[in-house]
């Protein structure tokens, strides 16, 4: 009996599929946790806060749909942003996001679990990323085999690139976009292989899933059709692929439409047409190879020819047209600023201001993905050697989103699914061609080894110490198999111990990279000292409470369209502007106002309404992302609507240059802004080294230390000076116009250089001009006498 | 049908051309593409993009305190900003890596001389250690406190 169990257990132990599965568990659970438990650095340094301004509206508008109902949500009209105008907030959110969480949120409280949605909501990124490593795992294992899936699984779970927008607390969109995307895919190249209705109607549930949570699914209605219509000029077109994409499109079209921000776009915009010229054109095709069984070949050839052209023609004629009647609409500005990179800068500056709209240097490249940038390429090589019809799908996806990374910092995080799978091919391949064992070795122990590199950088992220271990257990596998090797034992472990390195490193770095870089709420700013202790800086939530607490309910904040968001969810308010950019005048409004002098400022504020103005000034901390900073921003986009009135050059000194002390331009000593921000800031010394005024952002006294102000009165100032609110007074019976809005009336040179002085605003302060034949130095002294 | 087909022809005399598709035009070989792509790459990761919207200077410079001007490679302390030589440079790298890569892969093709087979190994494992440390490199000018603490 005894033996009998024996067997048993032996058999049990010598199941391959068994092992297998219970490896790919193990380490997709593993890698689950090692990437849930890596975006936690913001909750166990702060608290459990929503971070950034995004993530308050998305906040706030969860809330109201899980107080409220989903109806009500959806015929949310918000009368507290964009005063006096509004905004319809059902329409005009993808609103996928806050019903996943408000799910979840409902089924934790069916279950008696009493969460509170803001729990939900910081979470909800962090366990998201745990589904897209299974929907990399699946998707790899479709392309390529189960060890590269689970390399790749790793890789996404840990790799900055994508932790940047999934970190606990951003409460963002992109954080479940990306495992709706993957999967999206994963059901693709399913159904390309089986050619199943089943696969295509899932693939189309999927991309339902992805439109309503994010606007990046255009990316996937133009790389699928992309992908079909490569397939078809390769020669690689069959019955599967019409299946698949015919009921793809066709049920995506119809389900996409269903999202009320989306509506009839799918139908109606530049965007989407790609997708539905390939439909006609695999349509067209199946025809053509449909007529061609009645037809003979010289027939055939000339019926081809004038099909071609005349279906060609139609399509194109009918586009041109539709465009041209205004049925379809021209592609919108930001995909314009894809192609033509330099579009954003010249014609829509609100679109240029944002910093993750900026192209990427290459230190953002190494920066997000680390080594995974370098075994990228190879593991394209691997692929386009053995391609097979999913391999030219991914092939595609590297291509076109290599080139949108390189566009815009953000489009980043699209690359990033790409890049783990490709790495993860090529780190396949290298570890079975140098973990490769020979025959006389059974089958198991090579299964045995595949996933244990597989487990590596998991177990890499976990405990450095498990590394050596299994390093050195690979050693010793790799004494067998010695003799009939032409490439020596040594050199084989030398590789591997090495790529082993490098993968720990590259855990390493994703770790410092996520703890230092991605991990700061924004809200809640922290310094640390000499001795290491730290000093948190809390003035943002401190003046939202005080607008909260003391101020009337409807009140009227203005400030830059950055914060608005964020005084919408935690100061209760009513904004002017904030980060739904869609009212371009609205925010010029605002600009324009901010930078004209009182007397112009209040009036524009009187006629919107305006009760307090809040800004965020830097000078005492030395906080850089203030609002001086972001002046130039301000006018430009004003100057954007109103040209006759705001002049960016007038800001600017005579040399070209940005300052703020004494040799400032007079218009912008007088602007709103900067009295708002240096009001009583003359009085201030910070400490016995420097001047009173002395601004430490900038790091210059400041030229106007006696600052009046006549039409607002100081209301808030928080404790580091970070937010100030002051209070529009009331209209007197007559405002005298004491200093008229001057502009200056320089003539515009017909040749407009490209080295403007706005261009090179970036210049160096008292760069030394350089006089031939004279020392720099001398000549300073020599002008100082 | 036929007739309306015939309508032109009674003007028109049908010219003796012989069209064909011209030899050059093929479907490109895998090793074509993936050349391509690499080029592409390259420029991409050295973002070509932002030089060409942000026209950074090629090398910077700065005056040191006796007033002359010393060239700089790095655009320290700024993440989101580069000068064109290093951005090409550290796309350089990172395209070897890739290519060390492939090398390793090729040095497993059962027909290699054993000395070939070594120099390549050498070689790709070269080229994959050298970029990557080298990427390291780079990252520590560019970020002075990187993996300090």
């Amino acid at each position: 009996m005894a033996a009998s169990t024996k067997t048993d257990i032996r058999s049990a132990l010598t199941n391959h599929g068994g092992w297998t599965s219970l490896l790919t568990f193990c380490i997709l659970t593993l890698a689950w946790v090692a990437g849930f438990s890596s975006r936690l650095f913001a909750v166990i340094r702060f608290e459990s806060i929503i971070h950034e301004f995004d993530p308050w509206f998305n906040y706030r508008a969860t809330h109201h749909m899980v107080t409220n109902g989903f109806y009500n949500f959806l015929n949310w009209f918000d009368e507290r942003a964009w005063y006096p105008l509004g905004r319809i907030v059902g329409g005009t959110v993808y609103p996928g996001l806050m019903v996943t969480s408000g799910g979840i949120h409902w089924l934790l409280h069916t279950l008696n679990i009493p969460v509170h949605i803001r729990d939900v909501c910081v979470f909800l990124a962090p366990l998201f990323s745990g589904l897209t490593a299974i929907a990399t795992y699946l998707f790899t294992k479709e392309l390529w085999n189960g060890g590269a899936g689970l390399l790749a699984a790793c890789f996404i779970a840990i790799v900055p690139g994508y932790i940047s927008r999934s970190v606990a607390g951003s409460y963002d969109n992109e954080g479940i976009a990306i495992f709706a995307l993957m999967f999206t895919y994963y059901l693709w190249l399913k159904s390309v292989k089986t050619g199943s209705v089943f696969w295509s109607v899932c693939t189309s549930l999927s991309y339902f899933y992805m439109v309503s949570a994010w606007g990046g699914y255009v990316f996937i209605i133009n790389l699928i059709p992309l992908h079909v219509f490569v397939l078809l000029l390769m020669g690689r077109f069959s019955q599967r692929v019409y299946v698949a994409y015919s009921v793809f499109y066709i049920v995506g079209l119809i389900l996409s439409m269903q999202i009320p921000f989306v509506g009839f776009q799918p139908i109606r915009t530049s965007e989407h047409m790609a997708a539905a010229g390939v439909f006609a054109l695999i349509n067209a095709y199946g025809a053509v190879q449909y007529i061609q069984t009645f037809l003979s070949k010289k027939e055939f050839k000339t019926f081809f020819f004038v099909a071609i052209v005349s279906s060609a023609g139609l399509v194109f004629v009918s586009v041109v047209g539709l465009t041209y009647l205004g049925y379809i609409a021209p592609w919108s500005g930001r995909f314009y600023s894809l192609w033509d990179t330099g579009y954003a800068k010249i014609h829509i500056p609100i679109i240029a201001s944002v910093s993750e709209h900026q192209p990427t240097p290459w230190f953002s490249f190494f920066f997000d993905l680390h080594l995974l940038i370098c075994t990228f390429p190879a593991g394209l090589w691997f692929c386009i050697k053995n391609v097979t019809d999913e391999r030219v799908f991914i092939a595609l996806y590297a291509v076109s989103a290599t080139y949108f990374a390189g566009v815009m910092v953000r489009l980043m995080l699209t690359l990033t699914p790409c890049v783990c799978v490709l790495s993860a091919v090529a780190f396949n391949v290298t570890f079975e061609k140098y973990l490769k064992v020979e025959e006389d070795e059974t089958k198991k122990v090579e299964e045995d080894e595949d996933a244990e590199d597989s487990d590596e950088p998991e177990k890499n992220d976990k405990k450095k110490s498990l590394y050596d271990k299994a390093g050195k257990i690979k050693k010793f596998k790799q004494e067998v198999p010695k003799e009939s090797e032409d490439l020596g034992l040594n050199i084989r472990s030398l590789v591997m111990v090495c790529l082993m390195m490098m993968l720990m490193m590259f855990a390493v770095h994703c770790t410092w990279v996520t703890s230092n870089a991605y991990s700061s709420p924004s809200i809640v700013l922290a310094s640390y000292a000499q001795d290491g202790s730290r000093n948190i800086i809390d003035d943002f939530r401190e003046a939202y409470y005080w607008l909260r607490q003391n101020t009337a309910d409807d009140a009227t904040v203005m400030s830059w369209w950055d914060y608005g968001y964020q005084i919408a969810g935690m100061a209760n308010r009513t904004t002017l502007v904030d980060n739904n950019t869609w009212n371009n005048s609205h925010i010029a409004l605002v600009g324009k106002a901010m930078s004209s002098n009182e007397t112009a400022a209040y009036s524009i504020m009187q006629s919107l309404g305006v009760d307090y103005v809040l800004v965020i000034f830097g000078g005492v901390i030395g906080f850089s992302g203030d609002d001086i900073n972001k002046f130039l921003w301000m006018v430009r986009i004003a100057e954007g609507e109103h040209p006759a009135e705001i002049k960016e050059s007038d800001y600017f000194t005579q040399q070209g240059e940005f300052r703020v002390d004494a040799a400032a331009s007079p218009i912008f000593m007088k602007s709103l802004m900067y009295k708002m921000c240096y009001y009583r800031f003359g009085e201030l010394q910070l400490d016995y080294r420097s001047p009173a005024g002395y601004d430490r952002t900038r790091n210059v006294e400041i030229g106007d230390k006696n600052v009046k102000l006549s039409v607002l009165e100081e209301a808030y100032t928080t404790q580091h000076w970070l937010v100030r609110i002051y209070k529009v007074k009331d209209l007197n019976n007559k405002v005298k116009v004491t200093e008229p809005h001057i502009v200056s009336k320089k003539r515009k040179s017909r040749y407009i250089s490209k080295k403007t002085k706005k261009i090179r605003k970036g210049s160096i302060k008292n760069k030394p001009t350089i006089i031939k034949g004279r020392h720099p130095s001398k000549t300073r002294s020599k002008s100082r006498v | 049908m036929e007739a309306l087909y015939s309508v032109p022809f009674a003007v028109l005399e049908l010219p003796n051309l012989r069209l064909k598709k011209p030899s050059w035009v093929t479907t490109p070989s895998p090793m074509v593409m993936f050349s391509l792509i690499l080029v592409s790459y390259f420029l991409i990761t050295g973002g070509i993009i932002y030089d060409v919207i942000n026209e950074p200077p090629s090398i910077g410079s700065t005056t040191d305190e006796s007033g002359h001007s010393r060239p700089v490679a790095f655009m320290p302390y700024r993440i989101n900003g580069q000068y064109i030589m290093e951005g090409l440079a550290s796309s350089f790298l990172f395209t070897m890596g890739g290519l060390g890569f492939v090398i390793l892969d090729q040095t497993n093709k059962p027909n290699t001389p054993k000395l070939n087979r070594i120099l390549l190994l050498f070689m790709g494992f070269l080229f994959v250690l050298v970029s990557f440390f080298m990427c390291r490199v780079f990252m520590r000018m560019k970020l002075p406190g990187y993996m300090q603490g």
